[in-house]
């Protein structure tokens, strides 16, 4: 009887999705826990013939994204960037494609799974699966990527030094829990003849790329938060901002091609000084921003804000610090704070929506909360805690990146922070994450707010510096782009904009009133 | 019986005293105690109690204020000067004051009080809320310039810590010099002594630094010149174990590595 009841449910169900996919070529997630997107996109294929306008633009949800290649159009016809270069026909474009601010949303990567029926390469087996070693045809297996859009991220454990020498780490690791099988596998885990600790992270956005390897304000030999060596780019010798990835591991983009060439890509043969070269200079030129937004309308108007649109990236300097008089972190020289009304009811709406904008804004800039126990930004001389900003972390001018090395516990990864799945009788809910157990050495300090013994989903940072008071950090990504690019956060625990500023008032018990986080989440969404 | 049990007291301390040299003077301020943050209209304070008064310590500013906030969930190593100048935030004024945050976590030092009209900041705080103007104290790279090749002479750098402390944000602005010395003058070996140091508390005990901590000072320094790119020079690592003896008004100079630059 029981199995009856499955069986027509199954029915039933691949019936709907068919219905659907006749009706509007918008399919239904495979994990029902967020609304499919009712647009329609461009998807790129590894390997596709054609190119990418000097200007595209693609719907969201929240309006258009704006892409400008700055070096004009670009041919996809055997570009290295576009190309399946390795064993798994996946190129770079599979998982930074222009239609997701050259990120990929959890929106596209369930479009895809359910119109390649799970065979698009984005669901190779080395990290497009919770692990290598699950069966490959079963959505369950490809849980992480198609309920939060992440990717198997799989790293040495200990780590090694730029020189390839063993780091001694500060902390024990211990698998507390291990719902993906991977970090206790006897080929892929912790304890295997390659020790290895695989977390679960979002791609980053491929695009704007000036600004997180800038070479400008907080830059040195030395890692302005904690006084370490500063990574340096492996071909110039210079120091880097070590911006590149959620845990800095990249010193360039170079480096960081070699290497998603090698694991994403399974690419056996390094690439081509002349693929390496196409590489960076198409990363390099590429910008994104939203440009129009769904309410507000184009952000992008001769006499608007210059904070907006692809063009604004492209002609903002990149490194330097926002401040509060002359170079904003994201401009809107006072405009759209108060705008006319009685010009009939669309105009009227339009206003009203750039009008919350504005508000936002400055809920960004100017909204003090205490910004506590968070590593990183607390221990650099402010104070724990520090009445400050959402600016106060998110301070470089047009990405709202840090312009130092970005990595700080904000308690997206780390307990008591992290987003968990509640356990109790009545639930059938289940933790999709990883959960580890760090215990830092007694012969060094305790980390200053969590103590010797840390549970987190990702230990961030410390997986390449060994050190306990990275534990959990991750580096920030650019705030550019949001609406086409969702979920947030490394570990896609904010499935909306809404989530992520719900995300901080709960974290930093800040008491927003409704409409100042319904005027942050339009501020963030026109980015 | 009680004049003995003061005489047996004044005798130990006295000889505590005799190994000391002194007792800190007195308004020298040196205490451990829980932080306290005070908000206001603007910025917060940041105060603490010692012997049932109330000391103003610092104002939160920013990254490179000469004097930075404490933590809550840490104690903090007070040690300052009382003043005359009016109150702040109610607290009697220390300066110069130094303070360090102790490492061990305590749970107890949690006290965040509200604003109250009475303790409005009569002045303006350096830093409104929001990212620097680039004050920064990482701000090592504007400070770099192309000057004219420097003599090649011996030179001596001084790095200083806080109590227990290792290397952190404020290093970068230390450490850069010196690398840019050494490399300017080719220099062949550079020569690093840590030390630890002790202090003085006004109550008359003494604070040591763990005992290995000159050691780990000075090797660390040593791994970040090299790890910054210096591995040319020849590298003597010493550390001197001993604590040299605390006076209670200028302890804070013994937490250090010193550093000789040689062509
Ligand atoms: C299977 C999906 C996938 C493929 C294919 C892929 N990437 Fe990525 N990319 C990611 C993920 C995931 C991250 C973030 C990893 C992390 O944070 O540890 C990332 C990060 C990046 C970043 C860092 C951006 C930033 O601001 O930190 C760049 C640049 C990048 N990828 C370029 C490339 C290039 C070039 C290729 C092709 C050689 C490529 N990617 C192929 C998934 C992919
Ligand atoms: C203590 C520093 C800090 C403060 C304060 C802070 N952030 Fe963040 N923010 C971060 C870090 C670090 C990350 C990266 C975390 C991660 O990916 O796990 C981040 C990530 C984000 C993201 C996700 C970006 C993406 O691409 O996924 C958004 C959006 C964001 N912050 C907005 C805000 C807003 C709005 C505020 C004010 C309410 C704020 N932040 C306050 C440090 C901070």
């Amino acid at each position: 009887m029981k199995l009856l009841v499955t069986l027509v449910w199954g029915l039933l169900c691949t019936v709907a999705v068919q219905v659907m996919a006749a009706e509007d070529d918008v399919l239904a997630p495979p994990h029902a826990l967020y609304p499919a997107p009712k647009v329609t996109l461009r998807w790129i294929n590894p390997g596709e013939t054609g190119g990418l306008a000097a200007e595209g633009s693609y719907d969201n949800n929240q309006g258009q994204l704006g892409v400008l290649n700055a070096g004009g159009a670009v041919t996809a016809t055997g570009h290295p960037f576009f190309a399946p270069l390795g064993s798994n026909g996946r190129a770079c474009i599979s998982c930074h494609q222009p239609q997701d601010a050259m990120s990929l949303s959890l929106d596209s990567i369930r479009r895809q799974w359910q119109v390649t029926q799970g065979q698009d390469p984005i669901f190779a087996a080395v990290d497009g699966a919770n692990c290598p070693h699950l069966p490959q045809q079963d959505p369950a297996s490809h849980s992480l990527l198609l309920d939060r859009g992440l990717f198997r991220v799989f790293l040495p454990w200990p780590p090694r030094d730029a020189a390839g020498k063993a780091i001694e780490p500060e902390f024990s690791i211990e698998v507390v829990r291990d719902p993906t099988g991977c970090n206790l596998h006897p080929q892929h885990g912790l304890h295997s003849a390659q020790p290895m600790v695989s977390v679960y992270r979002r791609p980053r956005p491929a695009a704007n790329l000036k600004y997180p390897t800038h070479q400008n304000f907080g830059v040195s030999s030395f890692i302005g938060k904690n006084g370490l060596p500063t990574a340096r780019d492996p071909d110039t010798g210079k120091p880097t901002s070590m911006n590149l990835m959620a845990d800095a591991r990249a010193p360039s983009l170079r480096a960081q091609a070699a290497d998603a060439a090698a694991t994403h890509l399974q690419r056996l043969a390094p690439l081509t000084k002349a693929q390496l070269d196409a590489i960076v200079a198409f990363e390099g030129q590429i910008y994104v921003a939203q440009q129009i937004d769904r309410q507000a309308g184009s952000l992008i108007e001769p006499n608007g804000p210059t904070a907006f649109g692809p063009r604004a990236l492209l002609k903002g300097e990149a490194g330097v610090l926002g401040n509060n008089t002359s170079r904003w972190v994201f401009p809107m020289e006072g405009k759209w704070t108060t705008l006319s009304r009685g010009n009939g009811a669309a105009q009227d709406a339009r206003n009203a929506a750039r009008e919350s904008i504005a508000r936002g804004h400055d809920v960004f800039m100017f909204r003090t909360f205490w910004i506590r126990d968070s590593m990183h930004l607390n221990s650099v001389g402010l104070g724990n805690p520090t009445k400050r900003t959402c600016a106060t972390c998110h301070g470089m001018h047009m990405t709202g990146m840090d312009t130092a090395n970005g990595w700080m516990d904000i308690g997206s990864t780390n307990l008591p922070w992290a987003r968990e799945a509640p356990l109790n009788p009545w639930t059938t809910q289940k933790p999709e994450m990883p959960l580890f157990k760090l215990t830092c050495r007694n012969d060094i300090a305790p980390h200053p707010f969590l103590g010797r013994v840390i549970y987190t989903q990702d230990p961030g940072r410390a997986l390449i510096s060994g050190r306990c008071n990275d534990i959990g950090t991750i580096v920030m990504q650019q705030l550019r782009a949001l609406s086409a690019r969702a979920p947030y956060f490394s570990n896609g625990s904010a499935h909306s904009l809404r989530d992520v500023v719900d995300f901080y008032d709960r974290r930093y018990n800040i008491g927003y009133s409704e409409l100042e986080k319904q005027d942050l989440a339009n501020f963030l969404g026109a980015l | 019986m009680k004049s003995l049990q003061r005489g047996i007291t004044l005798l130990l301390a006295s000889v505590s005293g005799a190994a000391v040299a002194a007792m800190p003077d007195g308004a020298q301020r040196n205490f451990v105690a829980c932080p306290i943050v005070r908000d206001t209209a603007s910025v917060p304070c940041w105060l603490a109690e010692y012997e049932g008064e109330l000391y103003f310590l610092t104002l939160q500013t920013d990254v490179s204020a000469p004097v930075n906030p404490p933590m809550l969930g840490h104690k903090v190593l007070v040690e300052g000067r009382r003043t005359d100048k009016p109150r702040i935030c109610g607290g009697i004024v220390l300066e110069p004051v130094r303070l360090s945050v102790l490492p061990t976590l305590d749970a107890n030092c949690n006290q965040l009080l509200p604003a109250e009209a009475q303790y409005n900041l009569t002045f303006e705080p350096p830093r409104p809320p929001g990212p620097s103007k680039g004050r920064l104290a990482f701000n090592t790279l504007d400070v770099q310039q192309a000057e004219v090749a420097p003599q090649r002479v011996e030179k001596h750098f001084s790095i200083g810590y806080d109590f227990e402390g290792r290397v952190g944000f404020k290093h970068p602005a230390l450490l850069q010099p010196v690398l840019d010395y050494a490399l300017a003058i080719k220099a062949t070996s550079i020569d690093i002594e840590g030390h630890r140091g002790a202090a003085l508390l006004s109550d008359g005990t003494i604070l040591n630094e763990s005992p290995q901590l000159a050691q780990r000072r000075a090797q660390q320094v040593a791994e970040l010149l090299q790890g910054a790119g210096l591995i040319g020079p020849r590298y003597t690592v010493r550390w001197i174990d001993a604590a040299t003896a605390p006076n209670g008004s200028d302890d804070s100079p013994q937490r250090r590595v010193d550093i000789t630059v040689k062509p």
